[in-house]
Parts: C-alpha cells; structure tokens; sequence
C-alpha cells in the first residue's frame, strides 16, 4: 500500500431485523479486532446521515468494503449515496447459502451455527481486504495509516508470541486463533497440525520456508492452551 | 421484522453502533423488549433501511410510534427516524443507565459480560414499560 493511502474501510449493514445482520456486524468486528487489524478501520453507517463531513467522506477517504445481511444491500446503497463509491460489496446471504437459517439475531442467543457463520464471512471479509491491499501495495510495503473518521475500534487484540527458529514472532489473537481451533476439534497432535497452520495462516502471514518452524511451535503452544496454559504475550 | 408490519404497534430501534459496546447492549436490549418484554406489542426494523431511504421503512416510522435507544450522544437512531419523518416517542441513552452501575464492565463491542447484561435488560424493562404505556395510550397510530 502506498504511503498516505487510508486503511480499509468495512461498512456493516445494521441489520437488526435479520440475523444476518448480526452475522454482518460480528465479522466485521472480528476483522477489526483479530483478522486484519492493523489494516481496517469501520464507520456506523447511521453516521453517514448522522454526523459531519468527515464521517460522511468516509469512502472518499478509504477503500470501502461494504457488508450486507441481504439483497437491499443498505449498506452498498446508503454508502454510495451519502458518502463515495465501494471497492467491493459482499452479502452474507450469498457467502453463507442456507447456513444462516438456524442463526439468530442476538447475540446472547448465538450457537455453533452462528459462530461458524461469522468465522466464514470474517474470512471472506480478510480475504477482500488482502485484495485491495495487493493492488494498491507499493514496493517498499508501506504500513497503511488512518485518515479522516473512524469509530474507536480499530485497535488491535492482544496477540500472542511463539519463538521459532530463536526469533520472537508475535500473532494477534493467538489465543482466540487456539480458541476457534479448539471448538473446530482439531487436535493438539502431528494430525492437526496442518489445520493448525492454515488457521493461523489466516491472520499471520507464514511464508513457505517458514512452514516447518511455525508447525512446531505453533503445535507446542496449542498443545499447551488445550491444557489451559495461555500462549505468551 | 416486519419492516412494513401495521401489526406491531410500537417500533423499538437501536442504532447500528459498531465501535462501542454502547452500541452492541443498544441492539440487545432492543431483541429483549421485541422478543421477551414486550413481544407481540414491538418490532424492529433496520435503521440501515432508514439510511437507504427505504418506502416500506420510512412508512412504518411515520405510522407507528418509535422508541430509538442510541449507544452515543450522536444519537444516530433518534435522528435518522427523526430525518425519515418518523415521530420519536421516546428517545433512550445507553450511557443513562450507566449512572446506576458504577465501574459496570459491560463487555465491549462484540460480546456483553453479565454487568452488560444486566443493564441491557434493565433498558428493556423500562423501554417496555413505555412500549406498554404508548399502547395503552393509543398513541400508536397516528
């Protein structure tokens, strides 16, 4: 990403009326906090009408990815309208198929469908952010920075440190990454360890001669959280 | 919902509040009054429809009394049915029911602790009450 260049922006629909609104909101929230937080940046998509200026320059000032429950596609609609055109619109009825029909709207009711739910659109939701960031990367990798508005939630969670190959490697949400493998029922053995890898590969980018390093470590540590010991900060 | 529902008397909208956890117990104590308070009297609807300018939305806030309970002093609920011409019975702050709860760890923006909880349903205990009493009053249609 080019220097100067604003983070990602993530509009959620609001979505109250369905679940997958809440569905929409959740991901997004779990690519804020744990997939890609140092990249993105979100906006309640009230504020458009709401707020001031700078809230409602928002996609003028960031490339957008907008997060729809279904095909109104309010926020696609409300963002374009009100602020600047999206670089990418994505709805979790089409990401999701029929999983969302046992899913409900609160949260304080959420169950393994809904979990699963959220993991795949947050997923989806990584994997447009990385798209955008690829095409519009400059060759000496500069970090993306902030611009303009953006609600307080774009900090990152804690993460968690491995050493492999005597090097400190730090990864953002180590423990929830173990937490979600845990709840997957991958194993703490030789046998999940490709699971293991590819979900922390999700949020920590492993390049391939690294693979053998971090199959140990990230397997020593996992074996450890199954036993309730956390992972290093 | 039922965004054009004529059958559910008073609408209860939270604002979409994504950054805060004001914003998460907004839209939970929202599906408690809608779907155990006062279920059957309340309905929601999306304030994102609202913001798109949505015919069937903007009828349902003009034609049913409206209760916005809003995470923030921007007051996003409250002013985008305001701005669809909806009439606003009550307007609730998340943040006065703090003034009760004194260093309350509700949560943040993705999950409620019990503190969240707790104060959640005492929102939705006092929305319903208001849901009871404009019904009562027949101030539903106007």
């Amino acid at each position: 990403m080019s220097a100067g260049i604003s983070k990602v922006g993530i509009i959620s629909c609001s979505g109250e009326a369905i679940p997958e609104g809440t569905i929409s909101r959740l991901a997004t929230r779990r690519v804020l906090e744990l997939l890609r937080p140092e990249a993105t940046v979100t906006l309640c998509l009230p504020l458009f009408l709401a707020g001031n200026e700078a809230e409602r320059n928002f996609a003028k000032t960031h490339p957008t990815i907008t997060i729809d429950g279904c095909d109104k596609l309010c926020a696609k609609w409300g963002t374009e309208e009100h602020s600047g055109p999206v670089h990418s619109s994505l709805v979790v009825a089409d990401i999701l198929g029929t999983k969302a029909a046992g899913c409900q709207r609160s949260s304080g009711n959420a169950s393994r469908p809904d979990q699963e739910a959220v993991w795949a659109v947050a997923e989806r939701i990584a994997a447009e952010v990385d798209t955008i960031l690829s095409e519009t990367e400059s060759p000496d990798g500069a970090a993306a920075v902030a611009s303009g508005a953006q609600c307080s939630c774009a900090g990152p969670v804690p993460g968690g440190t491995l050493t492999i190959e005597g090097a400190t490697v730090r990864i953002p949400g180590l423990a929830l990454i173990f937490g979600q493998c845990a709840e997957r029922s991958i194993p703490a053995d030789a046998g999940g360890c490709g699971a293991l890898l590819d979900a922390v590969r999700i949020y920590h980018r492993i390049a391939p001669e690294e693979e053998a390093g971090y199959r140990g470590a990230l397997l020593a540590a996992y074996q450890d959280f199954r036993i309730g010991v956390q992972p290093a900060k | 919902m039922g965004n054009t529902s004529t059958q559910s008397p008073v609408l209860v909208i939270p604002c979409s509040g994504i950054g805060k956890v004001h914003g998460l117990m907004s839209r939970e104590a929202t599906y408690l009054v809608t779907d155990e308070c006062a279920a059957g009297r309340t309905d929601t609807l999306c304030l994102a429809l609202l913001v798109k300018g949505d015919p069937d939305a903007v009828a349902a806030v003009r034609s049913h009394a409206c209760i916005t309970i809003d995470g923030c002093a921007k007051a996003c609920a409250e002013k985008n049915v305001a701005m669809a011409g909806g009439r606003v019975a009550r307007a609730v702050q998340v943040a006065e029911a703090f003034k009760n709860h004194r260093g309350a760890k509700p949560g943040n923006a993705t999950a409620l602790t019990d503190d969240g909880w707790v104060i959640a349903r005492e929102i939705a205990a006092s929305v319903a009450c208001e849901a009871a009493s404009l019904s009562d009053a027949g101030e539903v249609i106007r």
